[in-house]
């Protein structure tokens, strides 16, 4: 028994830092803190966000999250937070601002101009 | 040596298909005998490249480890069947498996097509010179067949136990065979561009290839999907990583392009949409390779970094494709029909659909290239991720889905019937209606977006069950295939939708012996243990759990630590109803005992493959009848 | 209109494809330096030697901030080149990352100590708050504010490359 516990320990300690528990305050909160957490990117990791991986950091920026959550901290302040710390890349939304209106606005214009073409070529 | 051998046959197949390219175009394709030259050199070429393919798979199933790829790659401690995939598991032998692909290919269709068909020849020809560039890429850059001599080291390295799947051991097959079975739609498109003949009606000749092809790549990409969510412990099907999304691109090409197809096989109409889509779907092939292989997009499915490889693939890609382009602009003229498109007519609901999907695969690659550029320009890192391409395709697949549902009562070169009110079309509105307030009720979804996919959805399957009733009741005709496929369409948007809005997910934090409720279910911890399998130790905790119905579920998660490389993976346990899987993973164990426990609800996710099944179903008895009635 | 259409078609591929080679060729980026300015968070943090307590306030002037742990290997490698530049009176901060104090302290004692002192982050909440996301990493403050932040190893390459640029340029460090 005792045996088979430090094994146990042996396999769960591989993991430096426990996957921590992650306690709420409302239903309403638990469900930001999981769409968040698909919404920023693991830092350390070469792809995948959050919610996709359990690296060390990845579980200290979960813990931040909840805690900032329960400070009522809005989604938006939560963002700003991490990429103030972590670099832009670390938002899997681009942002709407001045370098990024080319990515969103781009494929609107481009279907509409296409749909335009066909109609009018059609009708001449 | 056997491997010698095996690198040697590959070289000299490299000569014969160069041989074949050359014949092909200067000898005169009019010339049947030319033509059995160029068909007898391509064998050949082929023979010899599939020998060495399996002097190499029997290498890897006898644990030959002089071969330095086999020894990086593959044990003694592995069953056959994961010796043989961990070929294709790194970069030198996937790219061996999609050059002996893209020969296998070549090989069926130079056996099945007669060679008196006007463009086979120069079709050859171009398979071969696409084959020659792999090739010298593969044997000057990614060479497989290098050695370690002159003693084999005693065991190779344990695979990544993450491999060690049915499902992904064959994922790649199926997706390369794919791919490259666009080759013979690109061949005949640039053998057609080149005789510049009109007359060659060259859609017929490759229809039954390219559906085939579309069902590879549907159920490769699904079989990707599926394997991620049981297996990576997350929970998620869809990531948007730059792989998945530079592998569903050409899957959105080629989907274009068989619609094309179709309307430019019966008629002279949208043949420089078929043109153009069918180099597209295998320019996004290649450029996927290239991106996979160039290690410049950072995803957990690259391979290992090498601007040397990136260049070669860059610079050869890029030659193919420029010339298919240069080729396609010249000859503009030639493909240009003199009939227009009848307002309303199903060719002007397949012209947007062009559109639409056009649109898709420039914002998926806009997204996929904007952090570059931006990188390359402001020396700053920006991430393009989920929230990008869901707005993106969210809103135009819903208008796709639209277009399709009206083009359901179009006709070919015709317009609609004006009188729709008391038609399928009515009904069918009204029905979605109804469909949309139950989960609006039922299900209490307020999302708009989500009530709007269910309607759009909705109204897919209403009108095609209208349509199967017709069909069977009033006799009336219509395509089996379109019916299977786009209700299947159908069922992918609304269970897309559901699952997104409905599911759920909880870590709970339990002790031995003890219980905790999640939404009306009892989840007991009832048992831990250790087991030792011979490359792993693994945690198993076994979980009861208790439905509102009574019934009970045993459910066992596990934490494996492998000691080869020391990883350590999570084996999700999955039980499966009707409307959802009830999904659990085990996390660590805390100070006082209790463990991590995480829980989720996936509503719909089986519904979603199951969808992706129907469609994969629809093409292929469509390829089937084309194969049955054509050739 | 035509030959327009066509010109296009073909300007296209070849734009895509250039830009693609030029950024293949493009090396000189550094992908672990992040270059954007901060300022350095508010902490009080224990030392790791005795229970003197250190604050931002103890950061004035011009610092390396290092951080390292006894678990981490690349740490290992890095130490040689952080000792070589200690020797040149650089001042670098330790900036002990989740390490039980007992393995920092013999890893410190086994490999030898280059930080004017060394603050014992045992949560990691300071480094949270400074964008660290594993060891080790680099910062270089002057002046309360963060002008560099380099994740990965510190070797005599990233040092002239990434590191001595903005030190001459802001002239830090020009008492040695």
């Amino acid at each position: 028994m005792i045996k088979n516990s430090f094994y146990l320990l042996l396999i769960v300690s591989s993991m430096i830092h426990a996957n921590s528990l992650y306690e709420f305050e409302s239903l309403e909160d638990e469900k930001r803190f999981y769409s968040l957490i698909k919404e920023v990117r693991c830092p350390k990791c070469t792809s995948g966000s959050l919610a996709s991986s359990n690296a060390p950091v990845s579980e200290d920026i979960k813990q931040k999250i909840i805690e900032l959550i329960k400070e009522g901290k809005t989604d938006r302040e939560i963002k700003d937070f991490l990429s103030f710390r972590f670099g832009n890349d670390v938002l899997y939304n681009p942002g709407f601002n001045e370098s990024t209106y080319f990515l969103w606005i781009t494929p609107v214009v481009f279907l509409t101009l296409c749909l335009l073409v066909f109609l009018f070529r059609r009708k001449s | 040596m056997l491997i010698e051998i095996a690198h040697f046959l590959s070289i000299l197949s490299t000569g014969l298909f160069l041989l074949c390219f050359l014949f092909s175009f200067i000898l005169d394709a009019k010339d049947i005998f030319a033509v059995n030259l160029i068909s007898r050199i391509y064998s050949r070429g082929f023979l010899l490249l599939i020998s060495s393919f399996m002097i190499y798979v029997w290498l890897a199933a006898n644990d030959n480890f002089n071969v330095l790829y086999i020894a990086q790659h593959s044990n003694t401690n592995l069953p056959l069947f994961y010796k043989i995939s961990s070929i294709w598991s790194a970069h030198e032998g996937s790219m061996f498996l999609w050059i002996v692909f893209l020969g296998l290919w070549g090989a069926v269709y130079n056996s099945f097509v007669s060679n008196s068909q006007p463009l086979k020849a120069k079709s050859i020809g171009i398979i071969s010179i696409i084959a020659v560039g792999f090739l010298l890429f593969l044997l000057l850059t990614s060479n497989p067949f290098e050695t370690i001599l002159p003693i084999a080291p005693f065991n190779g390295a344990d695979i990544n136990p993450v491999l060690q799947d049915p499902a992904l051991a064959i994922h790649p097959p199926i997706l390369y065979l794919g791919y490259v079975g666009f080759v013979i739609a690109f061949s005949h498109a640039i053998a057609f561009l080149i005789t510049g003949d009109s007359s060659i009606k060259w859609e017929n000749l490759v229809r039954s290839w390219s559906v085939v092809s579309w069902v590879f790549l549907t159920i490769g990409i699904s079989l990707g999907s599926w394997w991620a969510y049981y297996e990576l412990g997350w929970g998620g099907y869809w990531f948007w990583d730059p792989v998945e999304n530079v592998a569903l691109m050409p899957w959105l090409a080629a989907t274009a392009f068989i619609h094309s197809l179709r309307v430019s096989s019966k008629s002279s109409l949208l043949r420089i949409w078929t043109i153009l889509l069918s180099i597209i779907v295998f320019s996004l092939s290649l450029f996927g390779a290239f991106i996979v292989r160039s290690g410049i997009i950072d995803s957990v499915h690259s391979f290992a970094n090498d601007p040397e490889r990136g260049l070669y693939l860059l610079g050869f890609t890029g030659f193919l494709i420029i010339t298919s382009m240069i080729l396609f602009s010249f000859r503009l003229p030639i493909l240009s029909s003199n009939k227009t498109i009848a307002a309303l007519s199903k060719e002007s609901f397949i012209s947007i659909n062009n559109i639409i999907f056009g649109t898709l695969i420039f914002s998926t690659m806009l997204g996929i290239l904007y952090p570059l550029i931006y990188e390359f320009l402001y020396e700053q890192k920006i991430s393009v991720g989920a929230p990008f391409y869901n707005a993106i395709y969210i809103p135009t697949t819903i208008l796709a889905c639209l277009f399709l549902f009206f083009s359901i009562d179009s006709k070919w070169q015709r317009g609609f019937k004006k009188s729709f009110l008391v038609t399928p079309m009515f009904i069918s509105v009204i029905l979605s209606i109804a469909s949309t307030f139950v989960t609006y009720y039922l299900l209490l979804i307020t999302d708009l977006w989500i009530l709007i996919s269910i309607f759009t959805g909705s109204l897919i399957i209403f009108r095609y069950l209208i349509v199967v009733k017709d069909y069977f009741l009033n006799n009336k005709y219509s395509n089996p295939f379109s019916i299977i496929a786009h209700l299947g369409l159908g069922i992918l948007v609304i269970s897309i939708a559901l699952n997104s809005e409905l599911s759920t997910e909880r870590a709970l934090n339990i002790k031995m012996n003890e219980s905790d409720m999640y939404r009306d279910y009892k989840i007991t911890f009832d048992d831990l243990r250790l087991i030792k399998r011979s490359n792993y130790d693994s945690v198993r905790a076994s979980f009861l759990l208790t439905g509102p119905d009574g019934k009970n579920i045993e459910l066992s998660p596990e934490k494996r630590k492998y000691f080869a490389r020391g990883q350590v993976t999570t084996e999700t346990a999955i039980h499966l109803t009707p409307l959802k899987d009830i999904y659990m993973t085990i996390g660590d164990q805390l100070d006082d005992g209790s463990w991590i426990v995480n829980i989720q609800f996936n509503y719909f996710i089986r519904w979603i493959w199951f969808s992706a099944i129907m469609m994969a179903l629809g093409g292929s008895m469509l390829a089937l009848s084309l194969v049955r009635s054509k050739q | 209109m035509n030959i327009f259409i066509r010109l296009i078609l073909i300007l296209i591929p070849i734009i895509f494809f250039s830009f693609f080679y030029l950024y293949i060729n493009d090396d000189d980026y550094y992908p672990g330096a992040d270059f954007r300015v901060i300022d350095m968070p508010k902490f009080e943090i224990n030392d790791l030697y005795k229970d003197q307590r250190f604050t931002h306030l103890d950061l004035e002037g011009s610092y390396l901030i290092n951080v390292w742990a006894s678990w981490c290997i690349t740490c290992r490698v890095e130490h040689g080149f952080l000792q070589k530049l200690s020797d040149q009176n650089i001042p670098i901060v330790g900036l002990n990352y989740k390490d039980d104090k007992e393995d920092a302290l013999n890893w410190i004692n086994k490999f030898g100590d280059p930080y004017k002192f060394i603050i014992h982050d045992l949560k990691g909440r300071l480094a949270l708050d400074m964008g660290v996301t594993g060891a080790p990493e680099t910062f270089l403050l002057h002046n309360g504010k963060i002008i560099v932040h380099y994740r990965g190893e510190v070797n005599k390459m990233i040092w002239n490359d990434v590191f001595i640029p903005i030190i001459n340029k802001e002239d830090i460090f020009n008492n040695d």
